[in-house]
């Protein structure tokens, strides 16, 4: 019945074709190196044996480029270590999913390693054997001496700000998943920040690398921290962190007041936010997971938030969500909502179903995630009269996501109206039903696709529907072209 | 180990890839009495001289030809094989109060399963054995899934790295099944980049190898990586032969999750020509399979060609019957209300399955089959010189919104309703204006309702 | 599991021939997998005949259309649904005037 396999009774030279798995068609050429030199099959039969997608040829492409030289790092060295890691993902069978554009160079590794190498002579204390389980070290709910006279529970904290803001305040950055691949490949922490990112993105449609640097040993067990200054800046560990280095838990609540009073009297978000990871990591070095950890996380959040930071948003959103899960107490409905609204923004459609699951029945009532539902279900059915009365009266920051996506919700919106509305409809009544703050304020955002679309009448301006075309249709494509959120019927 | 290396000769010696691949099967429930057999009262001395005198010494060997690279191939899986075993036994109890854990039963079968890829790469192991890979590959991933699932019900789970300023919170969810991935997809590797003629080429285990990742990358809500390997399979490797020669039980199984990924992609069109072949080329019998690929295709014809499953399809199906029936009369009634409340009923469950998202754009339709009969109550106009009589196509938006009232079951205000009509013109659901100072939508005399014979 | 009915390539015969060790323990490997994952095939193929195709062109017309229905409903659309119309319109008249 089997089709498929013709049993063979002639021995062909299957030898030949799996001799040496492991040897790479690229040698080194006699001649002075080239730059941009790309790989040289010593021997053809090698090379079509193993397909090797584009993206490795790149990478090996990118190790010979002038601009990536390394000094100290010379080109036997980079040769050599290039092979070690294709081979190693050959053999974890890894080489087509890995993402090699974002594949530390070799001479990179070979730097960083290096460096390493170097602190662990310098310092004995940074090299340390291997531990047994950490979980063991992790502290519990640890009721807090700190005043959470400011949190929101629920209520407005004193920063939230209404629809009021200027437009300056508003200035959001794009959605910042791919900021953090661009930190430099240099150190060691950036390599499993990397690994925190593809965690975090495992539904968001990001890069899936399961490439693992090699890790420097850790030390045995939570360090106690005795720094005793209340402001340091943020640097990415290399190596395992020393104890004068790292603030103790007291002395960090205190830093918690200090960051809140400078952030309301100063607004300085660089330097805030700097210290808010310098804060965040002194409480992952030393296993503090307790609700203070949460409220530093939330504060954080709802800074960045404000600022229109998602990246950092998202990173902090990712460690409240363990936090909750593991028990600890915050304000999970609010943020719960917040990352309804987050998916919505990236279109994420695996992971807003899965935030859906993720969700009680008791929780789908609390206000902020019943709103942030009606938001996705208003949107998903284009009912955009809805989505623009919900966005009158968000809960909490929620406004600030919603902000994210607003502009292409309008776009969209007037697609719509284009389309149905025939020949022309009042000015006043875009201003309405799309919650601008004033005719002024959507006459501009329609002129700034085409002039010629507003005309005046004796009492009243007119946006004329019929002359549109296609000009809103394909600014709507355009700003949803991460996915095409009308589905593709 | 006697009758096993007895069995593997037979099996050699038909050239049998089936019957070979049963000498590594760890069918507990069915041959545990084998099983034990074979590993005997556990001593691995006696065990490697056993295996030893079986590859090296014992005239029977002779039956078969091996070759050097071969024995040496074949001795090593077997000696990992007795081992895996050892841990299973185990593991279920049955090995005289001997103790394991399916993380040791994944890390023995690993062992095997690296060895047995090693015998097509490095001993020479003819194409004709490939099923031995199946089953490495295929129980990797079942034993993967349980070690998994072990460790969540044992421990926190939390990985502490101190060189990161936050923790990973999700370090260890699915870490062997990550780690089995990457053997499958080295499996699929060397399937893919044989360079043997194509009668005895590897490439017969392409789409084994694709279906096992694609069950491995869906539990892990990989869906990028599983397109990465359809895209590895279809464009340009114009060397793996058509998927309609492989067996039907490997196309279905492929068509379904190739259905699937576009259906989770919103690409319904394509998701419903996959799944359509998945349905039609599936036996007859595999309900289990059957009901898997309508809980898909439903809802995909839901939106692409409005359609709703007949009661004679859903005969055989009582569970999708209560799924789906409420929603598709509520859609027929033009219900609004009942729509919602369908939903609502089947919502953990859509959510589950990842319909849900598709399900509810379902509501355009009942909308849509609204305004139809309004349209249609709307009866016809003064027909004008003996033409035929065309029905009113000047409709007060008053009219719809009492509609909406009676269909929704609560009141609606007045602009929204504007709002809904002009989605359904803006998805051609509806053909028209909205005359909105008149406050009437003013619909087209031929084809009002696209598709829907008015 | 269901039977499949060609039964020469069936190794899930084998397991009716086993006697349960413990009766409370599933049978074969289906246990082991996800009870919403797309099943392993008792058998690796089977002819046109078997096919889901085959057994619902059986009874009809040589095509699978009949399978499925158009989404709307003209027998509904009756002097009732006027009436109701009717009705509300005139709520809905009302509250527009004020």
């Amino acid at each position: 019945m089997n089709t498929a396999y013709t049993p063979v009774t002639i021995r062909q030279g299957f030898g030949l074709a799996y001799q040496s798995q492991h040897q790479y068609p690229y040698n080194a050429p006699a001649n002075p190196p080239q730059p941009s030199n790309t790989m040289s099959p010593s021997s053809d039969q090698q090379q079509q044996k193993f397909d090797w997608p584009q993206s490795v040829r790149n990478y090996v492409q990118r190790t010979f480029q002038a601009s990536n030289e390394i000094p100290g790092v010379g080109r036997e060295e980079k040769e050599s270590r290039l092979k070690e890691i294709i081979r190693s993902e050959q053999e974890k069978g890894t080489m087509f999913t890995t993402n090699w554009d974002e594949m530390p160079l070799p001479q990179q590794l070979i730097q960083k390693e290096r460096q390493q190498a170097l602190m662990a002579a310098v310092d004995p204390a940074t090299t340390q054997s291997k531990s047994p389980s950490f979980a063991a070290n992790s502290k519990k709910r640890k009721s807090s001496d700190f005043s959470e006279s400011e949190q929101t529970n629920g209520s407005p904290v004193p920063w939230r700000s209404t629809k009021a803001l200027s437009l300056e305040d508003r200035v959001s950055k794009p959605a910042n998943d791919k900021r953090l691949l661009m930190d430099g490949p240099l150190t060691g922490k950036s390599k499993f920040q990397k690994n925190v990112e593809k965690r975090q993105r495992r539904g968001d449609g990001g890069y899936q690398s399961s490439y693992r640097s090699p890790s420097p040993p850790p030390p045995s067990g939570p360090i106690v921290g005795l720094n005793e200054s209340l402001e340091k800046p943020y640097f990415r560990l290399t190596a395992a962190p020393k104890p004068e280095d790292v603030r103790p838990e007291r002395v960090l609540h205190h830093t918690l007041d200090l960051l809140k009073r400078k952030w309301r009297k100063e607004n300085n978000y660089n330097y805030i936010c700097d210290q808010f990871k310098s804060l965040r990591q002194d409480l992952t070095v030393q296993h503090i997971r307790s609700e203070f950890t949460v409220s530093v996380y939330e504060i954080h959040a709802r800074i960045a938030l404000e600022k229109g930071d998602l990246g950092e948003y998202n990173q902090c959103q990712t460690q409240l969500r363990a936090l909750y899960r593991a028990g600890v107490k915050g304000n999970p409905i609010e943020f719960k909502a917040y990352r309804i609204l987050y998916f919505i923004h990236t279109a994420n459609r695996t992971a807003l179903n899965d935030a859906i699951a993720d969700l009680t029945t008791a929780e789908k009532e609390e206000r902020p995630v019943k709103h942030a539902l009606n938001v996705r279900s208003a949107l998903a059915l284009g009912n955009y009269h809805k989505f623009f009365q919900l966005y009158l009266d968000v809960p909490n920051m929620g406004a600030y996501l919603m902000d994210m996506f607003i502009k292409r919700e309008r776009l969209a919106a007037l697609a719509n109206m284009c389309k149905a509305f025939k020949p022309e409809l009042k000015l006043r009544y875009v201003t309405e039903e799309l919650a601008f703050e004033s005719d002024a304020e959507a006459a501009q955002f329609i002129i700034d696709y085409d002039q010629e679309l507003l005309q005046e009448r004796d009492d009243h301006i007119v946006f004329l529907t019929a002359k549109a075309g296609q000009t809103f249709e394909n600014a709507r494509a355009q700003a949803c072209s991460r996915v095409d959120l009308k589905g593709q019927i | 180990m006697d009758g096993l290396i007895r069995q593997f000769r037979v099996a050699y010696a038909a050239t049998n890839g089936e019957q070979l691949a049963e000498t590594l099967t760890p069918d507990v429930q069915a041959h545990s009495a084998k099983l034990r057999a074979i590993w005997g009262p556990g001593d691995l001395r006696s065990m490697t001289a056993d295996l030893n005198f079986l590859f090296h010494q014992d005239q029977a060997r002779l039956s078969i030809r091996l070759s050097k690279e071969e024995t040496s191939g074949w001795y090593a899986i077997y000696t990992a094989y007795w081992k895996a075993i050892g841990e299973i036994l185990a593991v279920k109890g049955l090995r005289n109060g001997a103790q394991s854990s399916w993380a040791k039963v994944y890390e023995a079968w690993k062992d095997l399963t690296l060895l047995t890829i090693r015998g097509y790469t490095n001993h020479d192991f003819e194409n004709w054995t490939i099923p031995c890979l199946y089953v490495t590959g295929r129980y990797l991933r079942l034993y993967a899934m349980r070690a998994d699932a072990e460790r969540v019900l044992s421990s926190d789970n939390t990985a502490i790295d101190d060189l990161k300023d936050d923790f990973d919170p999700q370090a260890e969810e699915n870490k062997c099944l990550e780690d089995c991935a990457r053997h499958l997809n080295r499996i699929f590797q060397i399937c893919a980049s044989d360079r043997a003629p194509l009668e005895e080429s590897r490439k017969w285990g392409v789409y084994y190898a694709v279906n096992l990742l694609f069950k491995t990358y869906f539990k892990l809500n990989s869906e990028p990586l599983s397109k990465n390997i359809l895209r590895a399979i279809s464009a340009g490797r114009s060397d793996i032969p058509p998927i309609d020669k492989f067996p039907k039980s490997q196309q279905v199984t492929f068509k379904y999750y190739e259905g699937v990924l576009a259906f989770l992609e919103e690409n319904y069109v394509e998701a419903e020509k996959h799944l359509e072949m998945a349905w039609l080329m599936c036996h007859k019998d595999a309900q289990r399979n059957l009901e898997l690929i309508l809980t898909y295709l439903i809802p995909c014809r839901l939106l692409t060609t409005h359609t709703l499953p007949s009661a004679q399809l859903l005969k055989p199906f009582p569970h999708l019957q209560k799924l789906f029936i409420p929603l598709a009369r509520a859609i027929k009634k033009s219900d609004l209300r009942a729509f919602d409340i369908a939903l609502r009923d089947g919502e953990d469950e859509f959510i589950k399955r990842r319909v849900y998202l598709t399900l509810e754009r379902g509501r355009d339709i009942v909308l849509r089959n609204l305004l139809r009969k309004v349209f249609i109550s709307g009866g016809f106009e003064e027909a004008k010189n003996g033409a035929a009589p065309v029905r009113r196509t000047r409709i007060p938006i008053t009219e719809f919104t009492a509609a909406m009232q009676i269909s929704g079951g609560e009141a609606i205000d007045a602009d929204e309703v504007e709002c809904l009509m002009a989605n359904m013109i803006y998805k051609n659901l509806m053909k028209g204006y909205i005359a909105h100072e008149r406050g009437t939508v003013v619909l087209s005399k031929s084809g009002a309702f696209p598709g829907t014979k008015v | 599991m269901v039977a499949p009915t060609d039964k020469s390539a069936d190794k899930s015969a084998t397991t009716k021939e086993a006697k349960p060790e413990q009766p409370t323990q599933q049978t074969s490997t289906a246990a082991l997998e996800e009870d919403d994952e797309f099943e392993d095939f008792p058998v690796e193929d089977w002819p046109a005949e078997e096919t889901e195709s085959a057994a619902q062109t059986a009874s009809g017309n040589g095509t699978t259309q009949h399978l499925w229905e158009e989404s709307w409903d003209d027998d509904d659309t009756s002097d009732d649904f006027s009436a109701q119309l009717r009705e509300e319109l005139k709520k809905v008249e009302a509250s527009k005037r004020r």
